[in-house]
């Protein structure tokens, strides 16, 4: 009864605190659900590869900067196990020729031996047109296909070339989906690899030998890293622990923001009370209940706050994802971001609460009744 | 019962006497008024017996209760004491009802029971037509009259009531007196008025007279 009605005496400082703790949880989601959709591609990435390995240089921070030589792989190829190495190159193209043609800003390449096993991946029965034979074709995710208006059959001019779609594939990650898959000496030339590759996707006879050509491969080839292809995610550790970090300094940002506008609210509204908490206390009513009282008012501003932060967040990452190129941005939403919004939203409640409703609940009678 | 003996209330480490060994004895069901001049202390002994604060020494027992000793004081006042206040103090943004119900969270009464007394009350101050008002909209009677309902809501033994009418006109100040005499003479409860008024005083069955902490008069 008077939680509600004390927080609609003051409507607009009222609305604009729960806007405050509102705008910090809605930044938590929003950044979380799209740091966890990258993650979620990433995943499904390498997991649709269907290779039980992965091989890259050893020391490097960043995979691209990998540069697995053709001689490493030929010692790949010698352990005993292995079936295929298929070669993978990565690129991000941002050109005036991709621009020009559907506005679109860049487009990850994913370079492709033709023939190879994580070439035939994109044959899956989703894909229109055909796989890339030559160095002068292009296979367009569905998506990219989307934000390039192209089909197969048509021609697109970037990194000099001129080349032709030949298929429109459609896998599980949405950033492939996003992206384009050329022949690798594409991007070997445009990048001066020579015949070296980033990353190889490593196809074994016989998966229950994994561990042991795993151990093999270490052992032949000094330098060169070798992961199962599931876990080749967590070379990306760095990066992600970056979209991390930025959630969390968020989520800190809005815990001080939020947590003062609620604070401050709170300590107006004793201050203008004081009386009143004075007559409630003459009447009978305890410190806990007056602390109580002052409390949930605080607390409903962050779980109104909370709620409506939480509908912005979804509502603003999906307004994002619908105007971002499409495949640049995907979002995934999980029962940890929410219970980490509500958590959030329940921390600036108790921050922003306890202090003024301590104070509130310290008043003595007396003094408030004679407060002017 | 009302029981106060050497009642002695002093601040500033001493510095103000506000009250210098009172001693007074007022009987369930009376109509006490007090007067004096200001800083006399009638508010002071008034807060003293109405478990609002403690006495520096001496002691006041309260329908029973030694307040010197209860360590819960809010429980005495929530149960014993209802208050009258010279502005009335009542929650602006709550409607008449809600504002009797407010005592009667204290003591742990369910909803549906709290509504039925507050309409039960308002009722006998005359206030039903006006119990979904919101106190803002009250005239500076009914909001009294609301106040007095409220002071009544948990049946305490005790209504202490501080310059009820100062801030009325003498029409509704007449009005609010009649008002908490029929409802000390319905509920049995001591009546204690502190007042600078004196119509208001002849109306009472007691009267006592402070002058600088201590009482000076006590006539019936």
């Amino acid at each position: 009864m008077f939680v509600v009605k004390n927080l609609l005496r003051r409507r607009v400082r009222t609305a604009l605190s729960v806007m405050g703790v509102a705008i910090g949880i809605a930044a938590i989601v929003a950044f979380s659900a799209i740091g966890d959709g990258f993650q979620a591609s990433l995943s499904t990435y390498f997991s649709e590869s269907q290779a039980q390995l992965a091989i890259f240089s050893g020391n490097v921070a960043d995979m691209a900067m990998s540069r697995v030589t053709r001689e490493q792989k030929e010692r790949v190829l010698a352990v005993p196990g292995v079936l295929e190495v298929s070669e993978g190159t990565f690129y991000v193209a941002a050109s005036a020729g991709l621009r020009a043609t559907g506005s679109l800003p860049a487009l990850l390449l994913f370079g492709r031996a033709p023939g190879t096993r994580l070439m035939r991946k994109y044959d899956n029965g989703e894909l229109r047109g055909r796989l890339l034979m030559k160095e002068d074709e292009i296979l367009l995710g569905f998506l990219a296909a989307e934000n390039l208006g192209k089909e197969p059959g048509d021609t697109l001019d970037f990194l000099e070339r001129t080349f032709t779609v030949a298929g429109v594939y459609k896998t599980g990650a949405t950033w492939e989906n996003g992206g384009a898959v050329v022949h690798n000496a594409v991007i070997q030339k445009h990048l001066a690899m020579g015949d070296a590759f980033s990353l190889g996707f490593v196809y074994l006879k016989d998966l229950r030998q994994t561990e042991r050509v795993q151990n093999d491969i270490l052992n032949a080839v000094p330098g060169l890293s070798v992961t199962k292809a599931t876990e080749v995610p967590d070379y990306f550790s760095d990066q992600l622990q970056y979209i991390d970090w930025f959630v969390w300094i968020v989520s800190l940002v809005a815990v001080i923001i939020g947590g003062l506008g609620v604070l401050n609210t709170m300590l107006m509204n004793v201050s203008e009370r004081v009386r009143e908490i004075g007559t409630l206390r003459a009447v009978g009513w305890s410190r806990p209940m007056v602390l109580w009282l002052i409390f949930s008012e605080g607390f409903l501003i962050s779980v109104i706050g909370g709620v409506l932060g939480l509908a912005w967040g979804v509502a603003g990452a999906e307004i994002l994802v619908h105007f971002a190129p499409k495949g640049f941005i995907h979002t995934v939403y999980t029962a940890e971001i929410f219970g980490k919004a509500a958590v959030v939203a329940a921390v600036l409640g108790v921050v922003g609460s306890l202090y003024p409703a301590f104070r509130a609940s310290r008043l003595s009678p007396i003094e408030a009744l004679k407060y002017e | 019962m009302i029981r106060t003996e050497q009642l002695v209330k002093t601040y500033e480490n001493g510095a103000i006497k506000a009250l210098q060994g009172v001693d007074v004895a007022i009987a369930k069901g009376e109509f006490a008024c007090i007067m004096g001049p200001s800083g006399s202390g009638k508010s002071t002994f008034l807060n003293m017996i109405g478990a609002l604060d403690r006495p520096t020494s001496g002691r006041v027992w309260l329908n029973g209760h030694d307040l010197t000793n209860v360590p819960d004081l809010d429980r005495i006042r929530a149960r014993e004491v209802g208050f009258v206040f010279q502005l009335h103090n009542l929650i602006p943004t709550l409607t008449a009802a809600e504002n009797v119900e407010i005592p009667m969270f204290a003591v742990g009464r369910a909803r549906a029971e709290r509504q039925k007394r507050a309409a039960e009350l308002l009722e006998l101050v005359g206030l039903t037509h006006r119990a979904n008002s919101i106190a803002v909209k009250l005239s500076g009677g009914e909001r009294q009259r609301v106040s007095i309902a409220r002071a009544l809501a948990n049946r305490p033994g005790v209504i202490l009531a501080d310059e009820p009418t100062g801030d009325l006109d003498s029409a509704t100040g007449r009005e609010i007196m009649k008002t908490l005499e029929q409802m000390r003479r319905e509920s049995g409860a001591t009546l204690i008025v502190v007042t600078h008024d004196l119509e208001v005083g002849e109306r009472a069955g007691r009267w006592f007279r402070m002058r600088d902490g201590r009482m000076t008069e006590d006539a019936r």
